[in-house]
């Protein structure tokens, strides 16, 4: 009896766990019925983004974005359109290897033509030679690292990684919206020295590829400006939970204000509530700390937040107005919406006219992937909700746009946003 | 073919055994005297306001780590085993008390008067709450394999753990969670660049009184002698009319509890949670737990106290992506020395 009983409890705990650490992958969407006629078969866009981690408050509404842009596109040239959701999330934090084996599966789906995603870049650099083999179409709302694309960064060639080196077929599969962290970081350090008037910042990463290259460049611009940073250090933020030694050094060498080089998976804005009692001054984060996670990590001690989004505004744009209002009427909650929504949604929008053109070239049949990768590669002034979107031999966009936000009360608001020229 | 084998490879064994004592344990020491002058010229150059003020900070996030290590090393004095659900039991504590604090209508920006009874009672359930579960545990997964072999309950205690992980995760998610800042900013200037915060007066306040009382039990009552019994040997503790298990399972409610508090004043003071904090806040309890000795209470919270040092003016003099590395470097120099820990080991006798 008593060994029943047991076995029973440790039955369900082993289940409580398993369900834990499968990240689990969403399923597939029925997809609304648009004009022209479904018969000649089925396209699945698939999407790769922390869904259900830490950052999830990320994740969701970008995956939002393309299911939006999938489902109210119902049907392309004959076929029925249909979106299927993967998450690259392992015990609640982004995870490349997971990643890696998601677009593995992807590949094994023949109906799958292309992904959106995935949301981080350390992320890209493991599924990038996967999708590569298998000639995939992979679109990024948000991936910013140079290296993903670009052979130097901040001046250093690129090791790790290498476009090169992670595009073992010699095609390029992987294109991106986003602007790269070259401009990222340097955008928040003219804003932080320019508008903020800082002269002294300390800066810390999560020493990610992201966090960390981001970082970097905010360093180097912001001493080019002719400030100073006074302290620079890199965690490893799964084990760290105290940052008041970091943030008492940088008072005591007379840092004005603080850049977090981390995304809120990796405790971007925790540190910024225990600065309260050290600096008075402002907190700073690129695109991965701004969403409401951030705001709730912030605590009381919100006001001074800033951060930077690596693409436009899509509620600036008068011509995206009705497909934000429609997106609002189906999407309701005010957590539903972030900063990648729409960028999520035009990588939606650029595969479905890519496979749209692939389509065409292979006489209105089925485009195999290779097909759909070429006709990506030749997407010319598209106007999307976020922009007017060309590609550059390596993937990247021609024409990127850098938006700065900052806390107003317990939300983002929108400060301004600037062309940042060709990469 | 075997001797000509054999035979050479004698003679090395013998060398090394001879040079190693002596040529080691120089090359150690010259390394420990060199990194150490380094240390010094640092601290000396950032001046005594900034040590002490980095000191305070690490004393704060040491006491937290005591007790978390304090309850690994009592469970491990009395029967042997890591108990690795107890990390996991720590972020319980914490999130117990995020929990109940908005039950009393707690919220951030209230005068402390009116906080401080709600925060006393949490802190009180928080520890008893922590301290039924492990008991619990106890009787789950690791009485009934006593006296199965000695790596059944270690896997039962990892599975434990992620049981916990488990239920904590589905309770809350997986996002960070803002625990309230309640204790008052006021800070106690103590010297030039040097403050104290109510914040950590009050960490280092209640990891010393439950270590004090802690020791007070298990010197002076009856149940801390029948602990002690037990953890010295238990077959005759048994014969003297002890009841073992009642013992054991007092154990693992003492350790949880502390652990529990730990969670609380965990969250007060860092003002975050997760739920798979206790992974490595557990290790790095555990590591305390070690280089104090194991099974020795006084050197689970020596133990805390010095890896939250470490850990500070690692961070605060230093490269904190050396830290870990410089953590385990003092662990290992400690253990090279002193192989029992720096106050000596107390297990059961064999």
């Amino acid at each position: 009896m008593q060994r029943r009983w047991l076995l029973t409890v440790l039955a369900a705990g082993s289940v409580v766990a398993a369900a834990c650490s499968t990240g689990g992958t969403g399923g597939g969407a029925p997809s609304a019925s648009g004009s022209g006629g479904t018969s000649k078969g089925e396209i699945i866009i698939a999407s790769d983004l922390p869904v259900s981690g830490a950052d999830a408050s990320d994740g969701i509404p970008t995956q939002n974005g393309v299911q939006f842009a999938i489902e109210s596109t119902g049907s392309i040239k004959g076929f029925k359109l249909t979106w299927k959701g993967f998450d690259d999330t392992v015990n609640g934090a982004h995870d490349p290897q997971k990643g890696a084996q998601n677009v593995q599966q992807m590949l094994s789906d023949p109906k799958i033509l292309g992904m959106v995603g995935p949301f981080n870049s350390n992320v890209a650099a493991a599924e990038i030679p996967v999708g590569n083999k298998g000639s995939l179409a992979m679109v990024s709302p948000s991936n910013t690292n140079n290296c993903l694309t670009q052979d130097t960064f901040g001046g250093k060639p690129c090791t790790d990684p290498n476009p090169k080196n992670i595009r073992p077929s010699g095609v390029n599969n992987y294109f991106r919206i986003a602007a790269p962290d070259s401009f990222q970081g340097p955008a928040m350090a003219d804003y932080a020295y320019d508008t903020l008037k800082l002269t002294k910042v300390a800066v810390w990463s999560d020493n990610e590829i992201f966090g960390k290259g981001v970082a970097d460049t905010f360093q180097a611009e912001f001493i080019k400006k002719g400030g100073q940073v006074v302290v620079r250090q890199d965690f490893d933020t799964k084990v760290t939970n105290d940052w008041k030694p970091f943030l008492t050094d940088a008072k005591s060498k007379g840092a004005q204000g603080v850049y977090a080089g981390a995304t809120s998976g990796t405790k971007a804005c925790i540190p910024n509530a225990q600065m309260a009692g050290i600096i008075s001054g402002s907190y700073m984060t690129p695109d991965g700390g701004v969403n409401s996670q951030c705001i709730k990590d912030s605590g009381s001690n919100s006001a001074d937040l800033y951060g930077t989004v690596a693409g436009a505004n899509a509620e600036l744009n008068p011509d995206a107005k009705a497909t934000i209002d429609a997106f609002k009427a189906k999407f309701t909650k005010k957590d539903d919406i972030g900063s990648y929504t729409f960028m999520a949604y035009d990588c939606a929008k650029i595969l479905i006219d890519a496979i749209g053109r692939a389509i065409d070239a292979n006489g209105g049949n089925m485009p195999s992937r290779q097909q759909v990768v070429a006709a990506l590669a030749k997407t010319s002034n598209l106007k999307l909700t976020t922009g007017t979107y060309t590609f550059d031999k390596n993937g990247d966009p021609t024409t990127p746009t850098m938006s700065i936000y900052h806390v107003q009360g317990t939300d983002w608001a929108f400060i301004k946003q600037f062309g940042v020229g060709g990469s | 073919m075997e001797r000509p084998i054999a035979a050479p490879r004698a003679t090395p064994i013998r060398l090394r055994g001879l040079v190693s004592s002596r040529v080691v344990n120089t090359i150690v020491l010259v390394l420990v005297a060199v990194v150490g002058v380094l240390v010094i010229a640092r601290i000396w150059h950032r001046g005594p306001g900034y040590f002490a003020q980095i000191l305070v900070y690490g004393v704060a996030n040491g006491s937290i780590y005591a007790l978390i290590a304090i309850g690994y090393t009592m469970v491990y004095g009395i029967i042997e085993l890591i108990n690795f659900a107890h990390g996991d039991v720590f972020t319980l504590g914490g999130f117990v008390a995020l929990a109940l604090l908005p039950m009393f209508g707690v919220k951030e920006g209230q005068p402390t008067s009116a906080v401080i009874l709600p925060l006393l009672i949490t802190l009180v359930v928080s520890m008893l709450f922590c301290g039924g579960v492990n008991v619990l545990i106890e009787r789950i997964a690791y009485r009934p394999l006593r006296h199965a072999p000695r790596l059944a309950p270690l896997i039962t205690a990892v599975g434990m753990s992620f049981t916990l992980e488990g239920i904590m995760f589905l309770w809350r998610g997986p996002f960070f969670l803002h625990f309230p800042d309640l204790l008052p900013r006021a800070r106690i200037v103590l010297g030039p660049d040097t403050t104290i915060g109510a914040k950590e007066l009050t960490v280092i306040g209640v990891a010393v009184v439950l270590t004090i009382v802690l020791s007070l039990f298990v010197e002076r009552s009856k149940l801390g002698k029948a602990m002690r019994a037990t953890a010295q040997d238990r077959d005759a503790a048994q014969l003297m009319g002890i009841d073992i298990n009642t013992t054991i399972a007092l154990t693992f409610f003492i350790g949880a509890a502390l652990a529990g508090a730990g969670g609380v004043v965990f969250g007060l003071y860092f003002n975050s949670l997760s739920f798979d904090l206790g992974f490595s806040a557990g290790l790095f309890a555990f590591t305390a737990a070690v280089l104090g000795g194991i099974g020795n209470i006084y050197g689970a919270a020596i133990g805390g106290l010095l890896i939250g040092m470490v850990q500070s003016f690692s961070d605060g003099y230093f490269d904190s992506t050396w830290t870990q590395v410089v953590i385990f470097a003092v662990l290992i120099l400690v253990l090279v020395f002193r192989p029992t820990g720096i106050l000596g080991m107390r297990v059961p006798e064999k």
